[in-house]
């Protein structure tokens, strides 16, 4: 009996073995042709001449000559590190005072805060233009300068990108040892001097981190400089203006490779930094409290509350812009701007397409993503093949989404092409978003499943389970709580990008981001307005149904939660 | 306590009949594991017999729990031969051996109940409902738990989770038991306590078991057989007292228990000479060296009047309760000496730092290891 029970199990053992690695080279065949494949046609293209005939580096050559060109180099360095600047230094200010302060309203700052994750990057150029355009309201504090160009392009990215800052530095800093500051306070240290000694190289790991990514969504953000950046043009925008403008693609195939080099530069320094960082926290680190002290506590709650201020100025102006009859003249209250049928930019259907388009990226790049990263992370055997993957799904952080967008057009595109069938539809915008914002989702997944036992895996394969059966039963149901945060953060990104579709969608597939941009390229600006407002609120609404649900799950888990 | 004969182990006990004869349930041969350039495992031969329970015992590093992984399929060996039952199972995934594990962690599932943990296995077979109800409630039984089945292990004590841990690895009736370090994240007290139970039931239900400890008081209690192992290779394999009594090895000798080491110099075959004292021992294989390790336990040592036996002085005395300890240093070559004296001895010998005794070795405690730079 025994005898035949293992037999059985010999059998669909071998069936075991052969569905682990069939699945993980899907896994790899999904980063190839959704990442490799395209960026390789790009490289490509960019050594082509019009007619497709190899011509070295003369693409290269006739950028460098082109002043036009080469000066976007400069603007998009220029803004790019302006950006950055401004953004660490304040978000660093801010998450000081929500780590290490008394301030009240901690989290009420902290939910504003994450607001501008939640609009696409066009909202805040379009709130910029209404506050402080050529009707603006505050034209005058710009003395005489004008906000399309440098400066209207540094204010949105600072909004749009702030809350990843945030978000990084407040983490970097909430990582305390009390005891290091008791023990300063035993030597007679001055508050200044524990600052400079333990804060500052404590949260430094995250301080560098954070520059790099502020710096790489400032340098490859099309959104803003799109809307509001007038006749000053940076690289991404010069991408577009070759591709879509002058179809000229070996240009626009340049353009993206030296777009790609800032970027990649970036992601590698970072990924240097993260290996460097191991274990600065001690497990018997006491966290630090921090003690009220109304001065302090206050000033840093004004400058928080400032923020927060200024973001809901900018989400309300466009909010606003988009109920007025006609900004500044006439501001009676109207709803005709939410009626875009009959305008540029694919209508309602534009916002349906996203809605599809968002929610199926949540549910297959959910699903997709957190498995492959379980295979990655808790298969035996296939060395090679997991490392291999691991770096295929750090990749996509390095690739700023014009350049993946175009690269798929110059593959997918190609004539001959097995998967041509694919241009143009619903399903490559899914494709190519899943593969755009990878990268934190995979890292997301990992954190979530170091956190687990590094025996169910075993324990599951001693009592003749297979291992989609744990999967299902225990890896999922235990990392939930990660695994709707993945969920999300495609949503909303799916919901509110641009740079990459916008050189994919078709007039059947168009969608809001996208007409968001035709809208104010065709001078409808408070239904560009509207339609921002519209993926604002969608975002928002998803954002809300997901903290319900988190808290639902948890209160529900809690039974066996809690007492671990 | 339930009793455990028909539902639970009728496999197993037929298998002991017939096992008896075959009498091996596992051997091993020549099983290396490396590790890029490091050897965790290397060559390592061991029969382990039917019904058996075993302790792999060494120090952190000693590749005891590679060697326990390799068994179970979890770090396939880089070279040698696994053979279960007759059957060789070196190159089958764990899915595949027949065993069931209990992990330092336990690794209980946080989200399932205690019944869905001990049913984990069950379930797979398609068995039927009412079945594993039944066989689940048995298990928890056989493990003190009764009526746990609705509980979350978070909701559980160190020593329940292991229990449960325990009764998940027995619901699928395996023909082997692989505990690793089961105790080691217990409290002093609760682990004795399970000690017990988990030899006592190894014995009832007749399991091959193999544990992997690096506590020698636990190794001593529970083994049938003790497995010592240092560096990837092992040391000796006996049962406790043959290990306590006849350590094959000075690592042998300095890991279980404590133990006095003397350098002497072998004189012959069963002689050698402390200082210039002459002292007959057990025949030792240190005849053609220079330089030896004299090894004698603690409570082999005798104290007597000052007048007999070597000359020694009194350094220390602890009182650990049942005896003394007592730190000496010989007179003649300074080298230092600990003794366990019951309390009642002390007495008569008037123990107090700064006297002088005398001390006897008994030569059947002796035992002899080769000087450090002969085994270097």
């Amino acid at each position: 009996m025994r005898g035949a029970f293992v037999m059985h199990g010999a059998r669909w053992l071998s069936g075991e073995a052969l569905v682990r690695l069939l699945v993980l080279l899907a896994a790899l065949a999904l980063l190839v042709v959704g990442l490799l494949f395209p960026l390789a046609s790009m490289l490509v293209k960019s050594l082509q001449d019009r007619a497709g005939d190899f011509v070295g580096l003369a693409n290269f050559a006739r950028y460098v000559q082109t002043p036009a060109l080469v000066g976007s180099i400069v603007n998009s360095l220029t803004v790019a590190l302006t950006s950055t600047a401004l953004v660490v230094g304040l978000a660093f200010l801010c998450a000081y005072g929500i780590t290490r302060t008394c301030m009240p309203g901690k989290r009420l700052f902290r939910m504003l805060a994450v607001l501008p994750i939640l609009a696409p990057s066009l909202l805040p150029a379009i709130s910029l233009v209404y506050l402080f355009g050529n009707q603006g309201w505050f034209r005058e504090v710009l003395m005489g300068q004008s906000i399309y160009g440098p400066i209207g392009i540094v204010l949105g990215m600072c909004f749009w990108i702030f809350p990843h800052a945030l978000m990084i530095l407040t983490t970097a800093l909430s990582t305390s040892d009390a005891r290091l500051y008791e023990a300063a306070e035993a030597l007679g240290t001055p508050k200044w001097r524990s600052f400079l000694t333990i804060t500052l190289p404590g949260a430094r790991y995250g301080l560098i981190s954070c520059a790099f990514v502020v710096f790489t969504l400032a340098i490859t953000d099309f959104g803003v400089p799109k809307i509001i950046g007038g006749q000053f043009s940076v690289l991404a925008t010069d991408v577009y203006r070759q591709v879509v403008g002058q179809q000229n693609f070996q240009m626009g195939a340049v353009v993206s490779v030296i777009l790609l080099l800032p970027a990649l530069a970036s992601f590698v320094v970072d990924r240097w930094i993260q290996r460097r960082q191991v274990a600065q926290l001690s497990a018997r680190a006491v966290p630090w409290r921090p003690t009220p002290s109304p001065l302090r506590d206050w000033a840093f709650a004004g400058l928080c509350y400032a923020v927060g201020a200024a973001i809901l100025l900018v989400i309300g102006t466009a909010i606003y812009a988009s109920l007025v009859q006609f900004w500044p003249y006439n501001l009676s209250l109207t709803l005709e701007h939410y009626a875009f049928e009959m305008l540029a930019g694919g209508g309602w259907a534009s916002w349906f397409n996203s809605l599809k388009l968002a929610f199926s990226v949540a549910l297959i790049g959910t699903l997709v993503i957190f498995f492959n990263a379980w295979l990655i992370e808790k298969s035996d055997g296939y060395r090679v093949l997991r490392q291999g993957l691991h770096f295929l799904a750090m990749l996509p952080m390095a690739v700023p989404g014009m350049v993946l967008g175009l690269a798929y057009i110059f593959f997918f595109n190609q004539a001959g092409n097995p998967l041509n069938w694919l241009y143009g539809t619903l399903a490559i915008l899914v494709l190519n978003t899943l593969v755009h914002f990878y990268t934190v989702c995979h890292l997301t997944s990992v954190t979530a499943l170091k956190q687990l036992d590094p025996e169910f895996e075993a324990v599951g394969a001693s009592l003749k389970v297979p291992f989609w059966v744990t999967f299902r039963r225990v890896t999922l149901p235990v990392s939930l709580p990660a695994v709707l945060d993945i969920s999300v953060y495609l949503f909303v990104n799916a919901m509110t990008t641009v740079s990459a579709v916008v050189f994919l969608y078709t007039s059947d597939t168009r969608l809001a981001s996208v007409a968001v941009m035709h809208l104010d390229e065709a001078g409808y600006f408070a239904s560009a307005a509207a339609m921002a407002v519209l993926i604002f609120f969608t975002s928002l609404a998803v954002k809300l149904a997901h903290a319900a649900l988190s808290h639902l799950l948890l209160t529900r888990a809690q039974a066996w939660r809690q007492a671990g | 306590m339930p009793t455990l004969t028909a539902p639970l182990s009728p496999a197993a006990g037929t298998d002991r009949a017939t096992v008896a004869e075959a009498g091996l349930h596992l051997e091993i041969s020549g099983l290396t594991k490396r590790f890029g350039q490091f050897t965790a495992l290397r060559e390592i031969d061991l029969a382990i017999r039917e019904g058996e329970f075993v302790c792999f015992l060494g120090p952190s590093g000693c590749g005891k729990t590679t060697l326990l992984r390799a068994i179970a399929g979890l770090a396939p060996q880089s070279a040698g031969r696994i053979i279960q039952r007759g059957r060789d199972i070196s190159r089958l995934p764990p899915q595949a051996r027949d065993f069931g594990i209990v992990f330092q962690s336990y690794a209980l599932f946080p989200n399932l109940t205690v019944f869905d943990n001990v049913a984990y296995g069950l379930r797979n077979r398609r068995d039927d409902r009412a079945w594993i109800r039944a066989r689940v409630a048995e298990l928890l039984a056989l493990v003190d738990l009764a009526g746990s089945e609705a509980k979350y292990p978070a909701a559980l004590s160190g020593g329940q989770q292991q229990r449960v841990a325990l009764a998940r690895a027995l619901a699928t009736e395996p023909g082997l038991l692989l505990l690793d370090e089961p105790l080691s994240a217990l409290d002093a007290r609760v682990r004795v306590h399970l000690r017990g139970q988990i030899k006592a039931l190894q014995a009832r239900l007749g399991v091959t078991t193999i544990m992997v400890t690096h506590d020698q008081e636990e190794a001593l209690a529970m083994a049938d057989r003790i497995v010592v192992m240092n560096h990837g290779t092992i040391e000796q394999v006996g049962t406790p007292a043959e290990i306590y009594r006849r350590p094959a090895s000075a690592f042998v000798a300095e890991f279980i228990g404590s133990m006095n080491f003397l350098e002497v110099r072998p004189d012959g075959a069963h002689a050698l000479r402390l200082g210039r004292r002459r002292l007959d021992c057990p025949a030792h294989d240190c005849a053609g060296d220079s330089r030896a390790r004299l090894a004698i336990r603690p409570e082999a040592v005798k104290l007597c009047a000052a007048n007999e036996g070597l000359s020694a002085r009194v350094e220390h005395v602890e009182f650990l309760g049942a005896f003394l300890r007592v730190g000496l240093t010989l007179t003649e070559t300074g080298q230092a000496l600990v003794a366990d004296i019951a309390v009642r001895d002390a007495e008569a010998l008037g123990l107090a730092p700064g006297a002088s005794l005398g001390v006897l070795l008994p030569s059947e405690a002796l035992r002899l290891y080769p000087g450090r730079e002969a085994r270097a």
